[in-house]
């Protein structure tokens, strides 16, 4: 799903690392019925203002914040929000919050635009806010990144604004400057921040120093699940997967309703290549924990992935199918449609491709409790399955055509899921027409996705450039992520590597088992 | 267990051109732009004397200025930044570049596109933003 495609878990936990900042914020006496905002006395540094004219509406969003940042209750957190918003529906920043931390995406749909309406009521620097993640949600990146910085230069150590900087930062793949906000900030004791950036130096492969934080974050919150679950996690990233499992378990052990970590589990089961214990681990997970539809799905679309990485394309679509359904059934138009297109991605059989590509586009097409910019998203990226297919069947003319219309998609926007997807396919047809210099420099603007990491390196080969070939063909050997690109192309690609009749530039790559 | 070797999945770079708020011109080709680089045009339109702001052409964000406006190697950028002290600074930094070029009228410097603030006009090159595809300082 798109909102979690760029950052797998932190985008479970992202919007719920809501807060710290207000921990320590007092709710202002204010006059009923009458805006006010909400001050913090004791901090030698300036934080954002909450304004509302309820006073109990503005306790509940601080404490929504640091139960959502702090303790990564984002159900809890999202009641908390609504509770505020019920007691004062013009209070922008509430309706906001719960726009960024809601998994319902009708929700998120509708509060976002709430949010927008209602921005008179709040104070500059609220508005301030708001408009730099509308202007995200609009694909308006520069107004977004200025507005995102005058944000930060008025409100520099506050928490939570570094909080959501760093987290559209690392949403946008910008995990250096995240890691430079974050630093400039000078916050070293905030959880949320810490396993945020945990993520970040993970991202960017830097993995003594994301573990060095993990240490950090684990000793502040000894008795809580999270961080034990993120150390997993990064761990997984690492490649230490005995190592992760240990450290899911002792995440278990603290919260037996930490279901993250059950699945988390299964994840790295299917990394490491047991499907049968993945698929085990996914299902006690499905029965012994209620959670919200959105992470119902991702971990469903996870569970049909270990049928892929067993080669079982038949039990694959089984499982995809159901989820497809599941997801119609819910009027989930772009979820539906993210799934269809994920099963034309494995296909082998071009017409069998081709049937689901138009399935995902009408399920698309119907549009319903979408935001816009997951549309347009989605639509890019099942134009780039559209390109594949055709690469695949020589299909030059249609290759064209459809590689045109995300160029324009592309050139009319400004948001890097919808560019990326016209470089990877651009990159994947000039590839396939043997133009490898040209398609070397579409391909490096999509370096995080495996299907372009691949052509990558193999173009580095045909021009000679051999360090360039094994370096890229290190980062895709070595990537741990449980997405359906990583079991369709780096599994294939370490098997070659361990088949001594197999030939191809992962010989080159340093790989230890 | 597979180990990492820890191949950095290093971000192709968005850079934006930058002059101060007051400065008029919203757009310039590859070669208006190259040419004020190699300090072959030394004032704006208007008569103003550009002053350009960089960071050292050491930093990595650099590589891709150096490549592609001053065609030239890190120890040659040295040497023709020391040669025209009065026209070029270099900025400890992307903020303190910012920090210049709005203070400084006449002044263009060149920043990560995720530095931008509103004290700073961001300009065009050959009509294009830098997140519009064939943007020139766009690359690794």
């Amino acid at each position: 799903m798109l909102r979690t495609h760029v950052i797998v878990k932190t985008a479970i936990r992202s919007a719920t690392l809501l807060g710290t900042v207000f921990v320590l914020l007092f709710v202002a006496a204010v006059a009923n019925g009458q805006q006010s905002t909400l001050a913090q006395p004791d901090s030698p540094w300036t934080t954002l203002p909450l304004t509302s004219k309820s006073p109990e509406a503005q306790r509940l969003v601080v404490e929504a914040m640091r139960v959502g940042l702090d303790l990564v209750e984002q159900e809890q957190s999202d009641v908390m929000f609504r509770q505020a918003i019920k007691l004062d529906p013009d209070f922008a920043m509430a309706h906001e919050l719960l726009a960024q931390n809601s998994l319902d995406p009708a929700e998120e749909v509708a509060e976002n635009a709430k949010a927008l309406a209602l921005k008179n009521h709040a104070s500059p620097a609220e508005r301030l806010v708001i408009e730099w993640w509308q202007d995200a949600t609009d694909h308006k990146l520069i107004s977004a990144i200025t507005k995102m910085n005058d944000v930060l230069s008025q409100y520099p150590h506050d928490k939570w604004i570094i909080f959501m900087a760093t987290n559209w930062l690392t949403t946008q793949t910008q995990y250096e400057r995240a890691i430079a906000v974050y630093e400039r900030s000078g916050i070293i004791d905030s959880p949320g921040l810490m396993n945020n950036m945990g993520y970040c130096y993970a991202y960017m492969r830097e993995f003594d120093k994301a573990l060095t934080l993990m240490d950090k974050y684990v000793a502040s919150m000894p008795k809580d699940a999270n961080p034990q679950d993120s150390y997993a996690e990064i761990l997984r990233l690492a490649g230490s997967f005995d190592k992760s499992l240990e450290h899911y378990r002792a995440a278990l052990a603290i919260d037996p309703q930490f279901y993250s970590s059950q699945f988390g589990i299964a994840d790295t089961y299917s990394l490491m290549g047991d499907q049968v214990r993945a698929r085990q681990e996914y299902e006690i997970g499905f029965q012994k924990f209620p959670m919200p539809e959105l992470h119902q799905v991702q971990w469903k679309t996870r569970e049909a992935e270990t049928f892929i990485r067993e080669g079982d394309l038949k039990g694959a679509d089984h499982a995809f199918q159901a989820i497809a359904d599941d997801a119609h059934s819910k009027h989930m138009s772009q979820l539906e449609a993210d799934t269809y297109r994920q099963m034309a991605m494995y296909q082998p059989d071009p017409k069998q491709a081709l049937m689901f590509v138009s399935k995902a586009e009408a399920a698309l097409k119907d549009g319903r409790n979408s935001m816009p910019a997951s549309i347009h998203q989605e639509q890019a990226q099942i134009l780039r399955v559209r390109v594949e297919i055709a690469v695949k069947t020589g299909n030059r003319q249609t290759v064209n055509t459809v590689l045109a219309r995300l160029d324009e998609m592309s050139s009319s926007s400004t948001d890097r899921l919808i560019d990326t997807a016209y470089h990877g396919a651009a990159g994947a047809a000039l590839f396939s027409q043997h133009k490898y210099d040209e398609a070397i420099s579409h391909l490096e603007e999509d370096k995080n996705n495996p299907l372009s990491l691949k052509l990558l390196a193999s173009a580095y080969q045909k021009i000679r450039y051999s360090a360039g070939a094994k370096r890229t063909s290190e980062t895709l050997a070595n990537l741990n992520d449980p997405t359906l690109e990583q079991a369709m192309v780096v599994l294939p690609f370490r098997k070659c590597y361990e088949d001594p009749s197999c030939s191809g530039n992962v010989k080159a790559v340093s790989l230890k088992k | 267990m597979w180990l990492v070797v820890v191949p950095c999945v290093v971000q192709a770079k968005q850079l934006a051109i930058v002059t101060d708020t007051a400065n008029t011109t919203t757009n310039l080709t590859t070669s208006d732009l190259v040419k004020i680089f190699n300090a072959h045009t030394r004032s704006w339109p208007d008569g103003r004397s550009i002053t350009i702001v960089v960071r050292d052409p050491s930093s990595a964000d650099m590589q891709l200025v150096l490549r592609k406006l001053f065609g030239m190697s890190q120890d040659q950028a040295h040497a023709f930044i020391q040669a025209h002290k009065n026209a070029i600074t270099i900025a400890e930094s992307d903020d303190e570049v910012i920090h210049l070029v709005s203070s400084t009228r006449g002044a263009v410097g060149v920043v990560d596109l995720y530095s931008l603030t509103k004290d700073v006009n961001v300009l065009k090159i050959d009509g294009k933003l830098p997140v519009e595809q064939g943007y020139l300082l766009r690359g690794n």
